[in-house]
């Protein structure tokens, strides 16, 4: 098995590049007055071009398309992602600085996502076809159908609009001056573990304060993804002839279900609960602009916007990197589920 | 269990009005949350040209004369001890010179004392810096008839070189040359103009980040311009990346940087050691919120003080509890339709065929002026200002917007009439047009909702004129809309612009000049137009330092405009500006709107 992960670790960098070359070579379809408009937002600041040729000279933007390229991994090789114009940094910093609110946001969801999703999903197949069943599957399909901009703006609307317990961003004002202080100290940018770790639990409370409601519209939607999953692997895990056997043996009905079918059923949820956290990691842009979160999904969407290409190649590279690192990861679960399954 | 339910209910509504009872205090009374949408572009007063960024340079660094609480007609010292007039001896040599004498006592924000040193050494930091699609070239017009710093080593050196590319010896030639206009005798700054430049004060005013003075040493210190004459080709046309000052801060305004986090919010905290009094609000947070609903609810619930509201979505908060809606508030701003009079048609779609022959238009279609007012006479001004608009706005009167010298509310315009419309298309292309008919696309770039109005607008009157006009609106990124214009490719095309100073100057250069900003745009037969007809107004204009002639000069040019349909002068919207109605102290100043100046503020 460590032969097996060693080996697709190593090509990670070949994909990544296959990857930015693409991406890059995408961005240069469009003409150099095209990509101006990364630096050129609004038609008003052509007051301030002297000559709009020397400004795509400025950066590079005529320069053929394997020189741009080149300059690009040239910096990549030296740690140097380039300069996103739409994030106003560089983008390893760029990144670093969203990297905690999307990871805290997407590990807190995993947990009722995965649990409830997963939890239900079984009892709702162990039911099958009776009003339990029913119930937990009409709600499944109400989450599944909600699109998250509604739900999340309903949420906002009840929690912070009326009741003022939910309020939108990672903190309070006070809470963001302490985090800020020099008394604080950043671990991992993750305020829940960090308030943890400085032992100021007021932050703790602040932070998940803010992180209940962007958790429940992403939980509402995968919730019910994961949970249909579970419910159909289950009914089929179900009907086998090991799990027969298994009853005809006299087992109780419990160590049945929970023991041999739940295994065996989890197989293809591990499969898609590897595409949700890497949907989850990624960042989710309606998530992100409603609860005013700042994390990559805006990152990301801003830079393609703008056609901002560290911005966009520097998102991909980090996004396949996390694509990659999940496979693995799932690939390791099912050896680890099911040691049937050799990882060769 | 209904039991329960009902108790739970009842409980839920009982917390619920509680809950919004509480949210009418005043919230964090020595903080003031501003919520708007404007990413910041740069902190760099030289560097940054957008109003986000605006806001936050005209709250930490201060320039050396200010307007008298938004009166775009009344000035006050602020670094300077006096403001300039002729009166005082201050504007003398035929308003060639401006002395400023500089304030004694002020300190910025590091604890470093202002020196006239400091005044001298910003101005030409400015001018060395010139980066592409920044604020100098306002300056360069009045200090050396010039654009760009381009423009004057082009002067110097007597060829055209990029500034990026000076020797040391070219820098040193090109800075000395930079360095007579500005002059420092004993207390004072003093500026010599070539010729006479009469909204030179507009230009280095407060609100104008390229007026904003820095301390020398700690720009030094920071890595910006050394101070040495030697250097402009290192420190010129930064990228934000190579700007020292992309992300800090410090002048001597009422409010200091404490943090900025780049798409998220900035902080800023009162300046304790001001040199007038120090400000009322403590703190100072603006938020980034792009989801208006989002910014709703933070109003709602007093998070925010001050939110920005699309036009769009003021219904929704002119009946909120405890919320000061003001709109109305007189706009520097012009919406209009540009018509390109020499079309690029080589791989041009808009154009369709190309050629007058009823399936397309030649590149010259808005050349013929009956075309021009034929389109002009198409526009329901009326509807658009009520129905896109929704009442907030007026039609334009020409490229001088109100309230600036040379407007008139009385001026000829164009007033929606097809039949008027009918009789110049029918005398366009000596009535070929009106045989043949032709068809062509305007495009607009998405989400500019507004320009997809005003498109549609036209597209459904003029195709109601003569079935044979065929028009297609189109929407495209900005990134291709940008590229159309650049390339000469729009046919009809909307844009605005925005007042860089209150002066009409600053209007008609880039509308009517021939080579103004969007004026250049419109192609090789409007430029010789221009340069017959518009250019030699706006020289005069410029040079006059007569009230009543300049004023004279601009209704000649907004005349022109009109006469020969230069262009669609489709709207002058108003502002509108949604508070809390615990914020005290606001008054509107159109040259800083939509930003705030928290000094004057309180709670």
């Amino acid at each position: 098995m460590i032969a097996y992960i060693i080996r697709r670790l190593l090509i990670l960098p070949v994909i990544l590049f296959g990857v930015s070359l693409l991406i890059f070579s995408m961005i240069m379809m469009l003409g150099p007055y095209q990509r101006l408009s990364t630096y050129i937002t609004d038609p008003a600041q052509l007051k301030g071009v002297d000559d709009v040729e020397l400004l795509i000279a400025k950066y590079g933007l005529d320069d053929p398309w394997y020189q741009q390229y080149g300059r690009w991994i040239g910096g990549v090789l030296t740690g140097d992602f380039g300069w996103s114009e739409s994030a106003g940094a560089p983008v390893t910093k760029a990144i670093a600085e969203r990297f905690p609110a999307t990871i805290e946001l997407a590990l807190l969801s995993l947990i009722p996502v995965i649990l409830g999703g997963v939890v239900l999903g079984v009892i709702s197949a162990v039911h099958h076809n009776k009003i339990i069943d029913h119930t937990i599957r009409i709600f499944a399909v109400i989450g599944w159908s909600f699109p998250s901009f509604v739900f999340g703006l309903l949420v906002l609307m009840i929690f912070y609009g009326v009741l003022g317990w939910l309020p939108p961003g990672r903190l309070s004002n006070w809470a963001t001056e302490i985090v800020r202080s020099a008394d604080f100290i950043n671990y991992t940018g993750l305020y829940i573990l960090d308030g943890i770790l400085n032992l100021n639990f007021s932050i703790v409370l602040d932070a998940i304060r803010h992180l209940i409601a962007p958790v429940i519209t992403i939980s509402i939607l995968w919730w019910a993804f994961i949970l249909r999953i579970t419910r159909s692997n289950m009914l089929e895990t179900l009907r086998k002839d090991y799990i027969r056997t298994a009853r005809a043996k006299g087992l109780a009905d419990n160590i049945v279900v929970y023991k041999h079918a739940v295994r065996n059923a989890l197989i293809p949820v591990v499969t898609v609960a590897g595409q949700m956290v890497l949907g989850l990691a990624g960042g989710l842009v309606i998530v992100e602009s409603i609860f005013n979160i700042r994390g990559l999904g805006q990152f990301m969407a801003n830079a393609a916007q703008q056609l901002d290409y560290p911005g966009v190649l520097g998102g991909a590279l980090y996004f396949g990197f996390l694509l990659i690192l999940i496979n693995l990861l799932v690939d390791v679960s099912y050896a680890v589920i099911d040691p049937r399954i050799r990882l060769e | 269990m209904k039991r329960s339910l009902v108790f739970l209910f009842t409980l839920f509504l009982v917390i619920s009005l509680f809950s919004v009872a509480g949210a009418q205090d005043v919230n964090n009374p020595d903080t003031m949350v501003e919520v708007n949408m404007g990413t910041i572009n740069s902190l760099d007063p030289h560097f940054q040209y957008d109003t986000a960024s605006a806001e936050v340079v005209d709250n930490v660094y201060e320039n050396l004369i200010m307007f008298d609480k938004g009166d775009i007609n009344t000035f006050l010292p602020l670094l300077a001890t006096e403001v300039p007039t002729k009166e005082n001896n201050l504007i003398r040599d035929n308003g060639t010179t401006y002395e400023f004498p500089i304030r004694e006592g002020v300190t910025f924000q590091n604890g470093n004392p202002l020196t006239p040193e400091d005044v001298k050494y910003s101005f030409l930091r400015a001018l060395i810096q010139d980066r592409d699609g920044g604020p100098v070239w306002m300056i360069y017009e009045p200090l050396f008839q010039k654009g760009s710093l381009g423009g004057v080593v082009k002067e110097v050196l007597g060829e055209e070189k990029n500034p990026k590319d000076l020797t040391a010896a070219e820098s040193e030639e090109v800075y000395a040359y930079l360095e007579k206009a500005i002059e420092v005798t004993d207390n004072s700054v003093i500026f010599h103009l070539p010729k006479a430049y009469p909204p030179f004060l507009s230009i280095i005013v407060k609100g104008n980040g390229l007026g904003a003075i820095l301390d020398k040493e700690w720009t030094i210190a920071q890595g910006g311009w050394d101070g040495q004459a030697d250097s402009i080709a290192k420190y010129t046309n930064p990228t934000k990346e190579e700007d020292p000052l992309f992300s800090t801060m410090n002048g001597t305004g009422p409010y200091q940087l404490v943090e900025w986090v780049n798409g998220e919010e900035i902080v800023m905290s009162r300046n304790d050691n001001y040199w007038r009094e120090p400000a009322s609000i403590k703190k100072v947070i603006i938020k980034l919120v792009n989801e208006w609903s989002t910014r709703k609810l933070m109003l709602q619930r007093g998070d925010a003080d001050i939110v920005y509201v699309d036009k769009q979505y003021l219904s929704q908060v002119e009946n909120m509890d405890g919320v000061k809606v003001i709109t109305g508030l007189p706009n520097i701003y012009m919406g209009v339709g540009l018509m390109n009079y020499n079309i690029v048609t080589e791989g041009n779609p808009d154009v369709h065929s190309g050629k007058l022959d009823g399936n397309g238009i030649p590149g010259n279609f808005f050349s013929d002026i009956d075309v021009r007012k034929g389109f002009l006479y198409s526009m329901n001004y009326d509807a658009f200002v009520n129905d896109v608009l929704e009442g907030d706005g007026q039609q334009g009167k020409g490229p001088i917007p109100e309230p600036l010298m040379g407007y008139q509310p009385d001026s000829m315009t164009y007033n929606f009439d097809l039949d008027k419309a009918k009789e110049h298309f029918e005398k366009a292309f000596g009535g070929e047009l009106w045989d043949k008919g032709f068809e062509l696309t305007i495009l607009y770039n998405t989400g500019n909702d507004v320009r997809k109005s005003a498109a549609d607008m036209i597209k459904y009157y003029v195709e109601q004129i003569n079935p044979k006009f065929k028009i297609n609106v189109r929407g495209i990124q900005w990134a291709s809309y940008l590229d159309k214009l650049i390339a000469h490719k729009f046919t009809l095309g909307f844009i605005a612009w925005g007042a860089d100073y209150a002066d009409p100057h600053n209007f008609v250069v880039p509308f009517v000049s021939s080579d103004g900003t969007y004026g250049g745009f419109k192609g090789e037969d409007y430029a010789k137009f221009a340069q017959k007809n518009v250019d030699p107004l706006i020289e005069k204009g410029i040079s006059s330092t007569d009230p009543a002639e300049r004023e004279d000069i601009y209704r000649q040019i907004q005349k022109q405009a009109y006469d020969n349909a230069t262009d669609i002068y489709l709207y002058q919207p108003t502002a509108q500006v949604i508070m809390r109605d615990w914020v005290k102290g606001w008054y509107y100043d159109p040259i800083r709107d939509p930003g705030q100046y928290f000094y004057d503020l309180s709670k």
